[in-house]
């Protein structure tokens, strides 16, 4: 039996208590976390510190072994649909014999229900999709005869096909192109600005601040969260990142 | 000589039954060989020899039914064994799948080789399901092929999408909220299925390839997954009937090597013939590129290094030109640009190689490819 009392329902991302253990050493370690709905947050952390465990934890792919997890106070069980997943793209084989305008509908597959095939009404969203990233033209491309970048919004459009007023991101600028960043990046501001939630696992500290207004630091536990502004600190880089921040970027104005 | 052959009622049985199992190792082939399953596949059909032992000791005598309940049972059962020892152990799954392999195959031996020395007469034909005995085959048995072979058909058809995306992206499936592990175990029991039902005709030991080199050959012919799953069950069928009529005529010749030989066939032609991705077209479509690239690239390239070196007489070296361009360009090449007026030869001493120069038609031409290519 589900438990409909709504649970911290003013948050987009509620998370408590959360644990992860991979054998012997926690991978997340106790962590709490609330992101507010409407913001574009950053998860950021050095690597090996638990960032794609965190969003997998959430979407109930990975089993904690303790904690519970809340979108805008629902159960992930009563969530299936109404969030947008982009997972990392090498977590696929891009020489899967399907299209382009194919894998965007496969975002629609849930909202179909067994049985039913997409037809021409999951055609027309798939090219709407498509074309918000600029990938009109390569819809009925093999998808391994993309470029990095086209793929990357390729598996963007899938999650955008939904509609979804929460959209969970893994590393989405990892290895594309500029003017796929910049198209990826002008795309998610507007959907936060529509309202919607952005979560997005990034690696590139220099752009945080450019591209994000919320952010969490993670290296296994919490070390903060919160708007940028607030968080983007010599202090709390420096906890992150340890002996790494040698090598990143400095906030402004700021010496570590 | 066919109508010879097909005028006798063993040859049509198991002509149609090569045919039908091809069909369908042929259809779920494809999804086991796009999730990277293939070797699964034989795990299961060794693991499937110590089922076939069990299920005789079981009955009694050589009954199929039983017999081929025992090899699914302990077929499944090494499906879970693996997937227990990759759950619970940090084996991969490449060590894992030949750890079950060869210990559910060597207990299958063991079985064997003991049933054969105590059971009597009746045993003795245990040992072709090593590599299959397709005159075993009945009339009625066609009918079990052809039932198992609908349900997958429909099981398919109905569930296509959900097969689909579980295959490409589990992970996305699973965020979606659907039943990932369930449609994973009814993909992987529909394999199982697939290799019981070889398993007289084929044998444990080949049976793998039926469901390999179909995928593998309709692979190369298409980007579509329908076509490839399609194309996969008509390969397989073809192999099938085609390798139960040589078998046919010729005596001694083994039906299930001979049809997995045919299945081998398809799969190096198309290799090496299929548009796109066989090796014949890729070789060839990499010599027109170099062709292709040659007369617009040498000018783009000389235009380059006379602007790197603010002179746009600038004398390359024809060794450098082909460094630049990553491959040299055949000599007679040269000659045909200079014959068009776009290069001409110069000396540069002491360097007695020879030096090519862009006339002022080539600095055109080559101005031209740059705009053509922003």
């Amino acid at each position: 039996m589900r438990d409909d009392t709504l649970h911290e329902p003013g948050q987009a991302l509620h998370v408590e208590d959360l644990t992860v253990s991979y054998g012997t050493a926690p991978a997340l370690w106790d962590i709490d976390l609330d992101i507010p709905p409407g913001v574009m947050c950053a998860i950021v952390g050095p690597n090996g510190a638990g960032k794609s465990t965190l969003i997998k934890a959430t979407l109930g792919l990975v089993r904690p072994v303790a904690g519970h997890v809340r979108f805008l106070g629902h159960e992930i069980g009563a969530m299936r649909g109404r969030i947008g997943y982009v997972p990392q793209r090498h977590s696929v084989d891009w020489d899967f014999p399907t299209t382009a305008r194919d894998v965007v509908e496969m975002g629609l597959y849930r909202s179909l229900g067994w049985f039913r095939r997409p037809g021409r009404d999951a055609r027309a969203r798939a090219m709407d999709a498509l074309a918000e990233l600029g990938m009109q033209d390569y819809a009925d491309r093999q998808i391994s005869q993309l470029s990095g970048g086209q793929q990357q919004r390729v598996f963007l459009a899938r999650a955008l096909v939904q509609d979804a007023p929460i959209l969970i991101l893994d590393e989405p600028l990892a290895g594309v192109d500029a003017s796929t960043e910049a198209i990826i990046i002008d795309l998610l501001k507007r959907l936060r600005d529509a309202g919607r939630t952005v979560i997005v696992v990034h690696h590139d500290l220099t752009t945080v601040q450019s591209y994000f207004d919320w952010m969490v630091m993670l290296n296994v536990r919490i070390i903060a969260q919160g708007p940028v502004r607030d968080v983007y600190t010599p202090e709390n880089l420096r906890a992150a990142y340890g002996r790494q921040l040698a090598m990143i970027a400095v906030p402004e104005g700021g010496a570590v | 000589m066919l109508a010879d052959l097909m005028a006798s009622q063993i040859v049509r049985t198991v002509l149609v039954g090569a045919a039908m199992l091809g069909a369908i190792s042929g259809m779920l082939g494809a999804f086991a060989v796009l999730r990277r399953q293939s070797l699964l596949g034989d795990a299961l059909a060794h693991a499937a020899l110590p089922g076939v032992c069990l299920g005789f000791l079981v009955a009694g005598a050589r009954d199929l039914g039983s017999i081929l309940a025992g090899a699914f049972l302990t077929g499944a059962l090494a499906a879970l064994a693996m997937m227990l020892i990759t759950r619970t152990t940090r084996l991969k799954t490449d060590a894992a799948l030949g750890i079950v392999l060869s210990v559910f195959f060597a207990v299958g031996v063991v079985l064997l080789t003991h049933v054969q020395a105590t059971g009597g007469a009746a045993s003795a034909g245990l040992a072709s399901f090593l590599f299959g005995q397709a005159a075993a085959i009945l009339a009625s048995d066609l009918w079990i092929m052809g039932g198992i072979g609908l349900v997958v058909l429909g099981l398919v058809l109905a569930l296509w999408k959900e097969f689909k995306l579980v295959s490409f992206d589990a992970d996305f499936a699973r965020a979606q909220g659907f039943p990932v592990t369930m449609l994973e175990a009814m993909l992987t029991i529909m394999v199982a299925l697939a290799i019981v039902v070889g398993l007289q005709l084929v044998g444990v030991v080949l049976m793998v390839a039926l469901l390999i080199a179909p995928a593998a050959a309709a692979r190369q012919w298409t980007n579509r997954l329908g076509m490839m799953v399609a194309l996969s069950a008509l390969i397989g069928a073809g192999s099938g009937a085609a390798g139960a009529l040589i078998s046919a005529t010729t005596r001694g010749l083994a039906t299930g090597p001979v049809v997995v030989l045919v299945a081998t066939a398809a799969v190096l032609v198309s290799l090496a013939l299929a548009p796109g991705r066989g090796l014949v077209w890729q070789a060839l479509s990499a010599r027109r590129a170099r062709a292709r690239i040659s007369d617009g690239r040498i000018l783009a390239a000389m235009q380059e290094l006379a602007e790197a070196h603010d002179d746009p007489r600038y004398p390359a070296e024809q060794g450098m030109l082909g460094a630049a361009l990553g491959k040299a360009p055949a000599p007679g090449q040269f000659d045909a640009l200079e014959r068009r007026g776009l290069i001409r030869a110069v000396t540069h001493a002491p360097e007695p190689t020879p030096h090519w120069q862009l006339t002022e038609a080539g600095q055109r031409a080559a101005r031209s490819e740059e705009d053509d290519k922003t």
